[in-house]
This record gives C-alpha cells, sequence and structure tokens, in this order.
C-alpha cells in the first residue's frame, strides 16, 4: 500500500475527472423519511457536486452491483428440434465513489466465496475486476456495530481509501490504476503532522461508537441453542419478508429461474438474490419444506452470519452495518437477538 | 484392539489415482456451460419413475465427463429449469449416462413427457461419493428405500465390475408396494452374476406379493453382520435412514464406515447458493454422500 | 417444446367479463413489444376487446369481474360447463375486489346512492370461486400482462404453473424502494403476495393488498407493526376493504 495525501479541491479534481471518462456512482439523497433524516443510495453521478459524501450510510447495501438482484446467466436459443446456449461475461467498467469500510469488508467476504472459493464465479469476477472503487471513512450511526465484528478497519478489495483530515483526504493507494490516475492530480507524501492526524482521526471514529455486540462465541452457541426458545420468541415477529437479506451486504443466497420467451424462440435462466427467511427457500420439489417455521427461517440467517458456512471456511459474514436491523419493520436486530442469546445462557449459570 | 486407531489411507483417496494437475489451480471455468446430451433411450420403471439414457453429443465433453459412484449432476432442460439428479449408471460407461427421474415437479414433469432424442444439458458430475477404495477387503452392505436404489445402482455396477475385491456383499431394498420395486428386471443378474445377497421387502404386500412386509429393519433378523469388517452405505428417505442407521450403530457399525446420500434441492451444485444448506454444510459440494458421524453432527440433516 | 419432441399447443380462449372494469381484460392486450407474439399463442374464440368474433368452443375460459347479479350466476355456469379450464383473472374475481366495498352497506342503500330512484337488481358481491369451481386464480387490479404471459407460455408448453409464495417486500426492495413505513405511511406489501414486482410502492404508494395473502403471511406481527407506527387498526382495515383480498386480516380480528 502507498499513502499520499490530497488536498480536498485536488481530489474534486480528480474524482470529476473519472466521472467524465467512465460511469460513476456515488452516494445520492433519494428521500426524506418521515423522521427527518435524509435516506441515501447508490445512484448514477454526473458531477462530484450531486454527491453527498458526509451521508450516514446507503439504504440499501453495495452488494447489488456485484450481485445483481436479477441477472441472467445464459439464454438458450431454440432451433427447430435443437438449442444452442449463450453465456456472457462482459461489463462495462465503472466507478464508485464514497465508500463505507464495512461496505469494502463485505466485498471481500463476497469474494472469498465467489472468487477464492472452488468454482469460481465469472460474473462475479467480471462485475469485481471492472469497478473502481474508491473508499471512504465515517463516523458511526449510533447502532453501527462493525467495530465488534472486526471490520472498522480495510486492507484489500478497494483501489483507493480516503480518511478525512478536515481540508484534506490521507489516500492508501491499492491499485496501480489508482496510483496512475492519481499522476493527473497534485498529490503529497504524508508528513509526521498528517500521520499523526490520520491516527487521531482513526482514534476519535473507534470512540465513537456506541453499540458492541458480541460474537464470539457465536459459532459454538449457536449450535448449542439452536433449539432456544428465544428462536420462537423472534420468529413470531418475523414477516419472512426477505427485507433483512435484500439490504445486507454480504447475504448472497440465491435461487435460478428459467422462462421461455413469448415468441418461443429462446429462454432465460436467471439469478436472483434469495433468502433464507423467505418462506420457499428450503422448499424441494413436491412440496416439502425442510424450514417450514418461521423461527427456522430467521435462525437459519443468523446461524448463516456469526456461525459461517463452511465455503469460505466457517467465517462469520456480518460486518456489523445493521442495515438488517434498521429496516426490519419487526424490530427484529442482531444486538438484540445476540443478547439475548447470551443472556439466556447467562441466567441460567 | 478395542482403542487401537485405525490407519486412514491417503493412497486409497480417489484423487490420488489422478496425475497432479498443479496448473489448475484457481481456473475460471464457465460455470453455466451445459454439456448437450442426447436422450438416446427411455424405460418406464414404474408410472412415477422413468430411466433416461443420455449421450454426451461432443466427444471431447464425453471424454471429459467422468464421475465416482454416488455423485450427482445437474440436468438441465433449457426453459423449465435445472435439476440434481444422482447419476445410475456405472462409471465405467462412456457410452451413455442412465438418470432414474421420478416425476416431482416443474422440471421433472416435462421431461417425463419428453421424447427419445430430445436434447438436454447437463452439468457436473458434482459432490462427493462412496468410498469404493476404502472398502476393499471389507464386506459391504447396501441399504435402499423407495428411489434411493437409483443412487446404489452406481455403486453396484463398480462392486459387480470388481466382484473379486469385495467380501460378502448384501443389498438390503424395501419400498412401499410391490409395484413401486425399481430396477426388478436387474435382480436375476445381480444375485445370480454378480453374487450380491438380495433381500426385497415391502410395506404393504398385494395379491401377487408373495415375499416379505414389513419395514426394512426386519431384514436385519435374517442376516449377521459384523461390525468390524462391515461398510454400510444407506440411502433413502431421512425417516428410514434414521432407524436403519441407529440399528447400525447399536451393533457397533462405527459412525464413519456408514455412509448416506442427502437430499436437497441444489440449484447451483457449487457450494454457491445456498438452497442445499443442511446445518452449515453444503449438500452439493460437502455431499450429497456423508459418514453417519458427520450427519449426526449436522443440524437439521435428519 | 419441439427439441424435447412435445409440440406447443395453441390455446383455444374466451374472455368474459362480469361486474368491473374491464381493465384486466384490456391489460392483455397491452406490452405491445410482445404482443403478436403472445397473440400468436393463443386461438381467440370470444374476446370483446380485440375482436368481434363470438365463438362458443373455447378451452380455457379467462374470466374477469366479480359476481353480483343473480344473471351473471347462470353466464358463469353456462361457462363452467364449456370450458376445461376456468381461469379467473384479476382482483375482482379471485377476491371480489373493489365491488366489495358495496358489500358494507345495504343493498337498497347502496341502489339508491348510485342509480337514484331506478330499481336495478344487484346482491352482495362474490368473487368466482362462490359459485363455481376455479382452476386457476391470477390476482391483480389489473393482472400483471407478464405473469399472464408466462402462465399462457407455461400452458401452452404444458408445464407446472408456479406463483411466487413470498410477500410484496421482497420485489419492493430488490427494486431499491424506499420502505413505504419509512415514508409514514401504510403499505400492505408485508403480507401480500408478490408477483407485482412492488408497482405500486415503486411509485411511493403503500401496496392494497389487491393479490392476496402471501404464503404464511405474519398477521399478527404485522398488527403490532402497524400499532408501533402509530396507525389505527381503522386506517388498516379502510385499506384492506378496498380490495377485500386479505381475509385473514379481517377474521383474526373478530
Amino acid at each position: 500500500m502507498i499513502y499520499k495525501v490530497i488536498t480536498k479541491k485536488e481530489f474534486k479534481k480528480f474524482v470529476n475527472g473519472l466521472i467524465n471518462s467512465n460511469e460513476t456512482f456515488g452516494p445520492r439523497q433519494v428521500n426524506t423519511a418521515k423522521d427527518g433524516k435524509p435516506i441515501y443510495q447508490f445512484k448514477e453521478v454526473h458531477s462530484f457536486d450531486e454527491m453527498e459524501l458526509d451521508y450516514t450510510l446507503s439504504y440499501s447495501s453495495l452488494k447489488n452491483f456485484f450481485l445483481p438482484f436479477r441477472e441472467v446467466l445464459s439464454r438458450y436459443n431454440f432451433t427447430d428440434d435443437n438449442w444452442e446456449q449463450e453465456i456472457e461475461y462482459r461489463v462495462n467498467p465503472r466507478v464508485i465513489v464514497g465508500v463505507r469500510a464495512c461496505d469494502i469488508n463485505a466485498l471481500c467476504k463476497l469474494d472469498d466465496i465467489f472468487v477464492n472459493g472452488s468454482f469460481p464465479s465469472p460474473y462475479y469476477i467480471a462485475r469485481r475486476n471492472n469497478t473502481f472503487l474508491i473508499g471512504m471513512d465515517h463516523l458511526p450511526m449510533d447502532d453501527c456495530f462493525c467495530m465488534s465484528m472486526g471490520e472498522l478497519v480495510v486492507r484489500q478489495g478497494f483501489n483507493l481509501f480516503c480518511t478525512d483530515l478536515g481540508d484534506r483526504y490521507y489516500l492508501s493507494i491499492n491499485s496501480s490504476k489508482a496510483f496512475n490516475f492519481l499522476r493527473n492530480v497534485k498529490t503529497t507524501d504524508p508528513t509526521d503532522k498528517d500521520d499523526r492526524q490520520w491516527l487521531e482521526r482513526r482514534n476519535l471514529i473507534k470512540r465513537s461508537f456506541n453499540t458492541t455486540v458480541d460474537t464470539s462465541s457465536l459459532p459454538n452457541l449457536l449450535d448449542i441453542e439452536f433449539d432456544s426458545p428465544i428462536w420462537e420468541k423472534w420468529g413470531d415477529k418475523c414477516l419472512n419478508c426477505g427485507t433483512c437479506a435484500m439490504v445486507c451486504p454480504t447475504c448472497y443466497c440465491y435461487g435460478i429461474e428459467e422462462s421461455i420467451d413469448v415468441s418461443l424462440k429462446s429462454s432465460r435462466r436467471e439469478r436472483f438474490q434469495h433468502s433464507c427467511t423467505v418462506v420457499d427457500f428450503a422448499e424441494v420439489a413436491g412440496g416439502h419444506n425442510f424450514r417450514p417455521s418461521k423461527e427456522a427461517r430467521l435462525k437459519y440467517r443468523y446461524y448463516h452470519h456469526y456461525h459461517g458456512f463452511a465455503e469460505n471456511a466457517d467465517e462469520q459474514i456480518c460486518v456489523g452495518c445493521n442495515r438488517c436491523g434498521r429496516n426490519c419493520l419487526a424490530g427484529i436486530n442482531p444486538k438484540d437477538v445476540i443478547d439475548d442469546l447470551l443472556m439466556e445462557k447467562t441466567d441460567e449459570v | 484392539m478395542k482403542y487401537k486407531l485405525p490407519k486412514e489411507d491417503i493412497n486409497l483417496k480417489p484423487f490420488m489415482s489422478k496425475p497432479p494437475r498443479y496448473n489448475w489451480k484457481d481456473v475460471i471455468m464457465r460455470t453455466d456451460k451445459t454439456y448437450k446430451c442426447e436422450i438416446i433411450n427411455i424405460i418406464e420403471l414404474t408410472p412415477m419413475e422413468k430411466l433416461f439414457h443420455l449421450k454426451i453429443l461432443d466427444p471431447v465433453e464425453r471424454d471429459i465427463f467422468s464421475f465416482r459412484p454416488g455423485q450427482f449432476l445437474m440436468l438441465e432442460v433449457p426453459g423449465f429449469g435445472e435439476v440434481p439428479i444422482s447419476i445410475s449408471s456405472s462409471s465405467n460407461n462412456k457410452e451413455y449416462i442412465a438418470l432414474c427421474i421420478r416425476k416431482a415437479g416443474r422440471v421433472t414433469d416435462i421431461l417425463h413427457k419428453a421424447k427419445k432424442g430430445a436434447k438436454v444439458g447437463i452439468r457436473g458430475p458434482f459432490g462427493t461419493s462412496f468410498p469404493m477404495e476404502e472398502m476393499i477387503g471389507h464386506n459391504i452392505l447396501l441399504i435402499a428405500g423407495g428411489l434411493g436404489l437409483a443412487p446404489l445402482r452406481a455403486p453396484l455396477y463398480w462392486i459387480s465390475e470388481h466382484r473379486d475385491e469385495y467380501e460378502d456383499v448384501s443389498l438390503l431394498y424395501g419400498t412401499k408396494d410391490p409395484p413401486s420395486m425399481l430396477f426388478t428386471y436387474e435382480y436375476a443378474e445381480w444375485e445370480k452374476v454378480n453374487h450380491i445377497d438380495l433381500l426385497t421387502i415391502v410395506d404393504q404386500g398385494d395379491d401377487g406379493w408373495t415375499g416379505r412386509t414389513g419395514l426394512i429393519t426386519e431384514l436385519f433378523k435374517e442376516m449377521t453382520i459384523d461390525p468390524d469388517n462391515t461398510f454400510a452405505i444407506v440411502c433413502g428417505p431421512p425417516i428410514m435412514f434414521k432407524f436403519v442407521c441407529n440399528y447400525l450403530d447399536s451393533i457397533r457399525l462405527p459412525m464413519n464406515r456408514m455412509f448416506v446420500s442427502l437430499e436437497r434441492r441444489m440449484h447451483c451444485g457449487m457450494g454457491k447458493c445456498c438452497r442445499c444448506m443442511v446445518g452449515s454444510t453444503f449438500t452439493c459440494v460437502d455431499g450429497p454422500v456423508f459418514d453417519y458421524w458427520s450427519v449426526m453432527n449436522l443440524k437439521e440433516a435428519i | 417444446m419441439k427439441y424435447l419432441g412435445i409440440d406447443p399447443q395453441k390455446i383455444k380462449i374466451g374472455v368474459f367479463n362480469f361486474t368491473c372494469c374491464e381493465g384486466c381484460a384490456l391489460a392483455l392486450a397491452n406490452k405491445e413489444e410482445t404482443l403478436v407474439d403472445f397473440l400468436d399463442l393463443l386461438d381467440v374464440v370470444t374476446f370483446r376487446e380485440i375482436s368481434s368474433d363470438r365463438g362458443e368452443d373455447y378451452d380455457i375460459a379467462l374470466v374477469e369481474g366479480s359476481i353480483s347479479r343473480d344473471d351473471e350466476i347462470e353466464r358463469i355456469k353456462k361457462i363452467r360447463a364449456q370450458a376445461k379450464v376456468l381461469v379467473a383473472l384479476g382482483t375482482c374475481a379471485c377476491y371480489g375486489g373493489v365491488n366489495n366495498l358495496k358489500n358494507q352497506f345495504k343493498i337498497e342503500e347502496v341502489v339508491e346512492i348510485a342509480y337514484g330512484k331506478d330499481k336495478v337488481e344487484t346482491s352482495k358481491v362474490r368473487p368466482l370461486s362462490d359459485v363455481v369451481k376455479v382452476d386457476l386464480e391470477i390476482p391483480g387490479c389489473p393482472v400483471s400482462k407478464a405473469e399472464v404471459e408466462k402462465i399462457v407460455v407455461d400452458i401452452v408448453n404444458q408445464s407446472e404453473i408456479n406463483f411466487p409464495e413470498y410477500p410484496v417486500c421482497v420485489e419492493c426492495r430488490r427494486n431499491m424502494n424506499t420502505c413505504v413505513f419509512d415514508l409514514g405511511m401504510i403499505c400492505l406489501g408485508p403480507i401480500t403476495q408478490a408477483g407485482c414486482d412492488a408497482v405500486c410502492p415503486n411509485g411511493g404508494v403503500g401496496c392494497l393488498g389487491c393479490r392476496g395473502p402471501a404464503e404464511d403471511a405474519n398477521y399478527e406481527s404485522f398488527r403490532e407493526i402497524l400499532e408501533e407506527n402509530g396507525f389505527t387498526m381503522q386506517e388498516a382495515l379502510e385499506r384492506i376493504n378496498f380490495y377485500n383480498a386479505l381475509p385473514g386480516m379481517v377474521i383474526d380480528e373478530s
């Protein structure tokens, strides 16, 4: 990693340069919630000023840039009594500006599954390799708990990461692409003062966390407490609406659907974002459902997130952004569910 | 002897017989490309089950496709969808792949309507397989319920082709009634040519039925199993293998010598979509063949 | 499909209108980009929105609208006798739909408000399934043409028909909408069957539940959510009664 410092004025010039040459996405306000708080999403931007880089966190995660909610995997073209399969991985290059640390770490977790795991996904790799990511630190929201998950610091998975030092940014440059682009603007080597300020800023961020979640014992506890009554308690609240999984930056489970075009001349094989909390996720041919109850489905999401699955060496995949908790109508959130789970055993001792 | 550690011989693992492919690490594949096959034969086994013979059309792909007993493939019917099916033919058969398919959903329904000569796609093979090499020199107990006989046909072929390497081989097969019995036309061959002890039983007999009736566990009364020298392979509905494995456990057959094949609805076959998860384990990558110890440790398996 | 050795069968359809706005039948004639292909799959015997031909030898009857008069009962029974498959098209046919609003009042009152002193024969509004056996229900106000296309393609190919079981929220979130509750309005999306691509929330309007209940919908939790968000049950019921397609929410209440 190479470190540089850039003034905010130069940074704007740099980003505008990228925007002018590439499809670029950045945080923009799309709505105002009833409590007056702005709602942000990553949207296409045409100039630096359209972005709101002091945003809190985007409403939906960045996941869908890499794992679109719906994506055609292949097409079949039918001829008289035959067919041909057609597969394409072409993706246009794009830039995403202002990505939070937790979202970058979430992508690293997806990389473990779709790039580093067995059967790397060409669809994911095509999107990932064609995306230029500029990360940006921020002060946590009240309910963020990425520090508890150890996902506060980014080490990889981005091109450029900016730490806010007031009138300038401290840049961590993590790719030759970024380094080359930065040659177009003025950057300086960090001075001792910059380094100190950088550390101060890091410490400020750490001190600002108000929510901690203890997940260290969860891999075992989730096994031990598989039949705990707390799942029924939270399961009864769950709407099985899949919102948590759709906004989550790491929920990647999917389904595959095929449909024949109306012309009967071709068909599409599509991957669509699914969720274990949704009713038909574990349903099999003939109608049997391996997870017929609300609690079994909700529990499964927690199991995946905090126990981990074999595919990425049983690593927990939650990054602590709390999008699921914030967006759950029923008020189900990791902090309360996990505290409940821990409390249950502590009370009994 | 009771506390002697068994020797695990890595040389017996299937991958050891192949030359190493050092340059194949982390290759990106076209993971959704199917091998085009022609259905060259359709055999109606019961009103619900048909046996399909598939021939891979491209000679290069036909050469690449090799599988081990117990593995499954994803069968694609373009436009309708993809289903996981365990392979029911000999792993030595380079001419065609046999798939025994029950009519159970959108894809299998349309497949049952398909005619000879139809073109379908396959991806695979995927998943783990039965430990054919490790079982050499031992007795083998094959236990199947209902459609569970389909995945056992591949190891049956393997055993027949290497019959002298194995000791006593028994096949215990139970179905709900006589018409549901699969592959009845092959029983005589299995018994007489391949020297496999075949014991069948049905839950409910009919007028013509002269064989045994009752649950599959009844068959254990007719035989003695040497727990120190036997491997068991169990395929069938979860409730069946629970009872069967409990019995085998009670006679002290070690759990790591009991193998079951789990059934879930795989969508990708590659450990990505999480549709076939059992606990924290992928049926498609870590299974479908598990030893019973692993199954016991999986949440939601039974 | 031909490659399987199965010949696609054109389907002989009749489209029939009962008490409704005929919006569902019109929806069938929408989506111009695929309309020609769509009509190619059909052998239209009776469909007054697109053709003046009238025939009697249809196999599949697509019936929109609800039952609100005695002569309609006779007519639907005749259609049932002729059709091999009877499809209830749209929320009115499946649940009674908007027409249900009338059921909250006395029949005489309703007639007087709508028609003044004229005598009009009318009765309580009922879904088709109250009168005849319905083979397939395609809900929606109006029906989604994309969904109808999919179903017709499935029928033509003799394939099984599947509907989404999950609630509208799944599709709404896929479209990256802001939750309507976050905007301070009621939305029935969490308990309503998906398949409409969340068309109402896409426009910033709460779902009215026209597609009926999602599988295993959690009414109890949804009631608590309404309360926590400061809505009264009365406000929610007004919304639900608009289509009357979520009986679970209402019956549980009493």
